[in-house]
């Protein structure tokens, strides 16, 4: 399931050529960042905003990146703690320079795609406590196996299992069985 | 298995994740007990549900301003992170101060449009190309934004009147996009976009076409876009 970081592993080269092939790995995965980011805020606008505070996070801190080690975990690691941290300052929204553009999911003279409609998913999502829903959004939607899941938030597997079941448990309550 | 399957084990063995020594008791149990598979599949219910439900994100087009962070230094090599961080935000200044009220009528197509904008500017092959014909004509006579169906081949994306006076509509369809403004002739193009082969094909990207017909409406634009109200009554005043 991982395509994502073998074309690390290169003969020596010179440092521009990694630095590119860091950028064109992290291009490959920026569907799937953005899959998890809309899961975690509830909306494009905010999953964007978390996106790109993600990419600009790892383009700094790149040199920390071990090569050989799955980009895509450190990625997700990056991204859920800074929504982590942006949930403790502000729960709802993350108030980037962006608000004025994303006001237009909702304010707009009612053109289709202006306007953002929670669906009954993205509405039992969000009731969910963070910790549970990142862990319904690796294991359920990313697809990661609990161990990679438990690394990724940082927590033992035993208590991610654990989340995940409660998390299910209110997901499957909220949205009964029109599954 | 000999005790009852605890909730973390029912979920583990859905989604794969049990031992196969306790996986093989737990398919002897499900065999037994009706219920526990019951439980089991709205687990793996769940699973499809959500895994559809966020599916269509992959395949979205990823906005510009995601991708730019990571192709716009591919040929500097090192730049400095600052320093590019300060240059982005310059240039979201500044384009932000071009549109100073209405960035939120187009904002997320507009972030998209910075680059589209040049293309645009080539295929454009100057002002007085001419009239719309009847059938863009009606619908730019006709058509409002709030009422349009979303399948309607030709969409119109916002109305404005220029800094002349005349309203103008901004529009988008399968055969190319553009602005058409009425005068006493009738709805003059002002701009027109290529992009009609890319928009039919499974590449459509979509926006991308749109955000440069918006951003081009935005440097004509006297005012902000008008609202579902104001369109109607520009309407029936035929759009004069």
């Amino acid at each position: 399931m991982d395509e994502t970081s073998a074309p690390v592993r290169l003969i020596p080269w010179k440092a521009e050529t990694l630095n590119t092939a860091f950028e064109t790995d992290l291009l490959a995965l920026l569907p799937r960042l953005r899959r998890f980011a809309i899961g975690l805020s509830g909306n494009p606008s905010d999953g964007d905003d978390l996106c790109q505070m993600t990419i600009e996070r790892a383009l700094a801190n790149r040199s920390r990146w071990e090569e050989g080690t799955r980009l895509d975990s450190w990625m997700y690691r990056i991204m859920r703690n800074i929504w982590i941290d942006e949930g403790r300052r502000t729960t709802r929204s993350l108030q980037t320079f962006v608000d004025e553009e994303a006001g237009v999911a909702i304010g707009g003279d009612g053109s289709q795609e202006a306007v953002v409609e929670l669906g009954n998913v993205d509405r039992a999502m969000q009731s969910l406590p963070t910790d549970q829903r990142e862990a319904v959004l690796l294991v359920m939607v990313e697809g990661y196996a609990y161990k990679e899941a438990a690394e990724i938030v940082g927590c033992p597997v035993g208590t991610l299992n654990s989340r995940l079941v409660r998390g299910r448990d209110a997901l499957m309550q909220m949205l009964g069985d029109e599954a | 298995m000999s005790t009852r399957a605890t909730p973390e084990e029912i979920a583990a063995f859905a989604d794969g994740e049990l031992p196969a020594e306790r996986e093989a008791a737990m398919r002897d149990a499900m065999a037994a007990d009706p219920e526990l598979a019951k439980q089991v599949e709205r687990h793996r219910a769940l699973a499809a549900r959500l895994s559809q439900h966020y599916a269509p994100v992959l395949d979205e087009r990823v906005p510009d301003r995601l991708t730019d962070l990571l192709t716009a230094r591919s040929d500097e090599t090192v730049v400095d992170f600052a320093a590019a961080r300060q240059k982005q935000e310059a240039q979201k200044r500044e384009a932000s101060s071009r549109r100073p009220h209405w960035g939120w009528i187009a904002g997320p197509a507009l972030a998209a449009s910075l680059a589209i904008a040049v293309i645009l500017g080539d295929s454009d092959t100057g002002p007085g190309a001419g009239y719309a014909g009847p059938q863009l004509a009606a619908v730019l006579d006709d058509q409002l934004v709030a009422e349009q169906s979303p399948a309607a081949e030709t969409r119109v994306l916002l109305s404005f009147e220029d800094q002349g006076g005349q309203f103008c509509r901004a529009y988008s369809g399968v055969s190319g996009g553009g602005i058409a403004c009425r005068d006493e002739e009738g709805w003059r193009i002002e701009r027109r976009s290529e992009g009609s082969e890319a928009a039919s094909t499974d590449f459509r990207m979509a926006g991308a076409d749109d955000g440069a017909i918006l951003a081009q409406a935005q440097e004509m634009a006297a005012g902000p876009a008008l609202d579902a109200a104001g369109e109607q009554a520009a309407r029936e005043r035929g759009w004069r």
